[in-house]
Parts: C-alpha cells; structure tokens; sequence
C-alpha cells in the first residue's frame, strides 16, 4: 500500500494587527501580507475578520461600491450576516455557514454591508474574505455567484464520533463539494471535537494551509497552533495531521498553483501591466456597469 | 528601495546616474504626512515644491462658504505646490493636504542647486515640467468653462486612471466643477453606453 510522505510546516503566522476594509470588516491579512501571492498560487488574498462585536447600529456598516476583475472572491461566515449586492443586479445575504463564490472574471461592481436587521441588534462577526486567482484564460470569462447556502455543503462524519468535515470545494475521500472552481482546489471546514484527531492529504505540490477559526490545535503531533493563527505547509509531502485541544473549526485550503505571471494593483489582479490598465480604463468609462452607492 | 520613485525621477528627468544619486542623496528631505494631514495652510508662505513618493493629496481654496474648490490632486510622481507662493514669497491662499498617508520630497532651492551642480541640463528640464504645468493648466481652465461635464470626467480619468478607487466621489465633482449628482449622472450614462451584460 502506498503510504504518504508527511508534510512538514513551513510557518505559522500569528494574527498581526487588523484593519479596517470600509467600516465593517476589522481584519487580519494574512495573504498577501505573511505569504506573498506567488508563494500562495492560487490564493492571492485571505483577510480573516476574527471574532468581533459590532454595536448595533440603524446604519449597517460595511464597504461601499468598488470593482473587481480577474479572479473570485469567496466569502465564508462564521459568525454575523452580510448583503450584497452588484452592478450585474445580483445580490443576496451571506448568513452563518454559509458560502459565497463570486466569479469577478471580467469584471463587476459590488458592495457588501452587514445585513440591515442583523445590524440593529449588533453581535459577534466572524467572517474569511479569501481571492482566488483564475487562469489566464477564464480572467475575461463572464461574471457569475455561487450562493452557496449551509445546508448545501456537503457534510462528511468523521469515524468515532471526531467531527464533521464540511466540503466547500474540491473533494473529500470521493465527496466533492458545493463549489465549482476553475483550477483544481480543495477547501473544507473541518470541525474536530476536542480530542480528536484526524489527518487529510492532498498532492505535495498543491499549495496547502490552514486558519485556526476556533480553538487551539496541534499540528503534525508536535506543533501547537492556537486560535486565529495561520498555518503554511512545505511542499516536501502530502500529508498532516490535526488534532483538536479544545472542540475547533479549520478552515483546509489546497489549491494546485496556476503558474501564471500575476499583475495586481488594488482590486485587479491580471497577468500583465497592460491589462492592468486596461481594467482602469475599462471601470473608470462604465464598462463594470453601474451601482448606486 | 527607499524613494524609488523619485529616484526614478531623478533618472529620467535629472538625468543623473546611479553614482550621483549616491552623492545627491544626503540633500534628500521628505516629509511623511498622515491622511488630513497638511503641507499648506491659507495665510503661510509655502516653501516648497513637493514630489509626491507615495499617497494622494488635494491641492484647493475654500470659498466664502467653506466650499472646496479642488484645483489639483497630486499621486505618485506628481509635484504640488502653491508655486506662486514659492515664487513671490507671499502669502499663499490655498491649501494642500494629504487624503491618503503620503511621503513627499521636499524640492528646495538648494536641492536643486545641488542636482544641478551634478548635470546641469537639470534646471531645463524642470523649466519644461514648469511649462508642461502651465500648459495643462490652460487645458483645464478651458474644459471648465466650455466642456461638458463628460468630456471633463473623461479628461480626469484618462490623466488620473487609478484615482475613482482612492478618492471619495464628492472630490473629484469639486476637481470637475459639478455637482456630485452630476457625475453620478455621466457615471450612469456611461456605463449604460459602455456596459454589456454577460
């Protein structure tokens, strides 16, 4: 029986200081900010909103208006509801557990605010707004969401009662997830009971990591990584485990690099300079559409 | 690298090597100015040219009423100031301030001189980036008395390209002479132009 060579940890990053994307979201960066894009192909951009009580408030805060092109954005809440809406005239709330895949591709508008009613009472927000990169050749594909609600993940049980592991993408031991994606990924909430502990493997050369989203773990027997840390593996082998010291949620990204020059100037990631330009010129002259603030 | 845009600048325009940017550079000043922070307030003299390293600032005079009338914004690569101010060592009537954090380099007489101690061919060049301003200058004065205000956002746009995404939209309708439902107007209207839906 083939065996699989065990993954050793690159690094693990502790949370540093958050920031503000408009006036809802207080986050931590950890791609590109620990983890260049290059070393994170496909994943271009990970900001985790850490648990945090907002006030209730009449006026939802959030992020006003602004374009995106050339990859996908994913939204996953923990904790708190998010609406959203864009120039294509989608739109829809984000709750807890749930999922949104939004292909920007050619490009959309869109905002994002906490929901009005959530807003009005306030409460704990807890929410991952990961970057996806898309090959060159789906970059001026069509825009196009992936609402994917709670109930249509896809929920394995873990054997001796060690917890669930929820299939955002990709697959889990022959079970694929909600999500469709344009390269190979694989994207999962694996939540552990204390104790227990499990192991996962994906191809050496898939770049792999980990947000602790809840309680403290350790990592390959040896490592311990606590709450809202990140961890990066090498690519020296497939697999690791992770073993739960209080109950926790894992967010597992694997994702096989795309291999492709990247252009990234703010909200456009691209593959040349000239095609960065290109997207200025194409949002500032209304080729995104329009949306009222 | 530290300053590299003004290196840059002092490459291409000062026409200076590397060795003598490793000379010039005990005589670089920069100031590093936080988001509202100011460089220039109405009723001081202003002191110098600013090249803009990093950030975004507004250059504009407040009317009787608080109004800001916004002249000039200023990105990376772009130099501000009240040159008449400079000039004449008078009292300016505007002011400059920063909308995003900024580093600037201080562009004194002296800094000048010095440039020009190394390359000569230093002070034509920034006599030509004095008439370029003033070239642009009759261009904007004549858009904001005879253009429509989409060839006058057209004009922005295509001279600032990254600056719809880092200035607040009230701004670049003052910058336009518009009023901010104005360019929410000619934003709609181009997009419904320009748009096609997937």
């Amino acid at each position: 029986m083939k065996t699989n060579k065990n993954r050793s940890i690159e690094k693990v990053t502790q949370p540093g200081t958050p920031h503000f994307v408009g006036d809802g979201f207080r986050v931590h960066n950890f791609i590109p900010g620990t983890s260049t894009m290059q070393r994170m192909d496909p994943f271009i951009m990970l900001d985790y909103n850490s648990k945090y009580h907002f006030p209730a408030t009449d006026k939802p805060k959030g992020v006003g208006v602004h374009p995106h092109r050339g990859f996908e954005t994913v939204t996953i809440a923990y904790k708190g509801r998010v609406e959203h809406n864009d120039s294509a005239g989608g739109g829809g709330v984000i709750g807890e557990g749930d999922v949104q895949w939004m292909t920007a591709a050619s490009g959309v508008l869109h905002k994002e605010f906490h929901e009005t009613e959530w807003s009005k009472t306030g409460g704990e927000f807890q929410m991952v707004q990961l970057w996806v990169n898309l090959p060159a050749k789906d970059k001026m594909s069509a825009p196009k969401y992936q609402a994917i609600s709670n109930s249509e993940i896809t929920k394995i049980t873990l054997p001796d009662h060690a917890g669930v592991v929820e299939v955002i993408a990709g697959d889990y031991k022959g079970h694929n997830g909600a999500a469709s994606t344009f390269s190979p990924i694989h994207m999962y909430n694996v939540k552990l009971k204390k104790g227990a502990k499990t192991t996962l493997a994906f191809p050496s050369n898939y770049t792999t990591a980990l947000l602790m989203v809840e309680g403290d773990t350790i990592v390959n027997d040896i490592t311990k990584v606590p709450q809202d840390h990140f961890v990066m593996f090498s690519n020296d082998g497939e697999s690791f485990t992770v073993e739960a010291i209080n109950d926790a949620v894992i967010l597992v990204l694997s994702g096989e690099p795309i291999n492709e020059p990247i252009a990234a100037h703010g909200p456009f990631v691209m593959n040349t300079q000239e095609e960065l330009v290109e997207a200025f010129q194409d949002f500032n002259t209304g080729k995104f559409g329009y949306l009222e603030e | 690298m530290k300053f590299a845009n003004f290196k840059k600048f002092l490459i291409e325009k000062g026409g200076l090597s590397e060795d003598e940017i490793v000379q010039i550079e005990p005589f670089i000043q920069t100031k590093t100015l936080a988001s509202h922070e100011f460089l220039l307030r109405a009723g001081e003299v202003c002191s110098h040219s600013f090249f803009v390293e990093r950030g975004v600032l507004r250059f504009y005079a407040l009317n009787e009423e608080g109004k800001e009338n916004i002249l000039q914004f200023a990105t990376e690569n772009w130099i501000v100031s009240d040159r008449g101010s400079v000039f004449f060592q008078q009292p300016s009537t505007y002011y400059i301030d920063a909308i995003e954090d900024a580093v600037v380099v201080l562009l004194s007489e002296e800094f000048v001189s010095e440039v020009a101690k190394l390359n000569p061919g230093f002070r034509t060049q920034n006599e030509r980036l004095l008439q370029n301003h003033i070239r642009h200058l009759y261009k904007r004065v004549s858009l904001l008395i005879g253009a429509s205000a989409k060839e006058r956002y057209l004009e922005f746009v295509a001279m600032y390209p990254d600056l719809l995404l880092r200035v607040p939209q009230w701004m670049i309708a003052s910058y336009l002479g518009i009023t901010p439902e104005s360019l929410s107007r000619v934003r709609k209207s181009l997009a419904k132009e320009n748009f096609k839906s997937n």
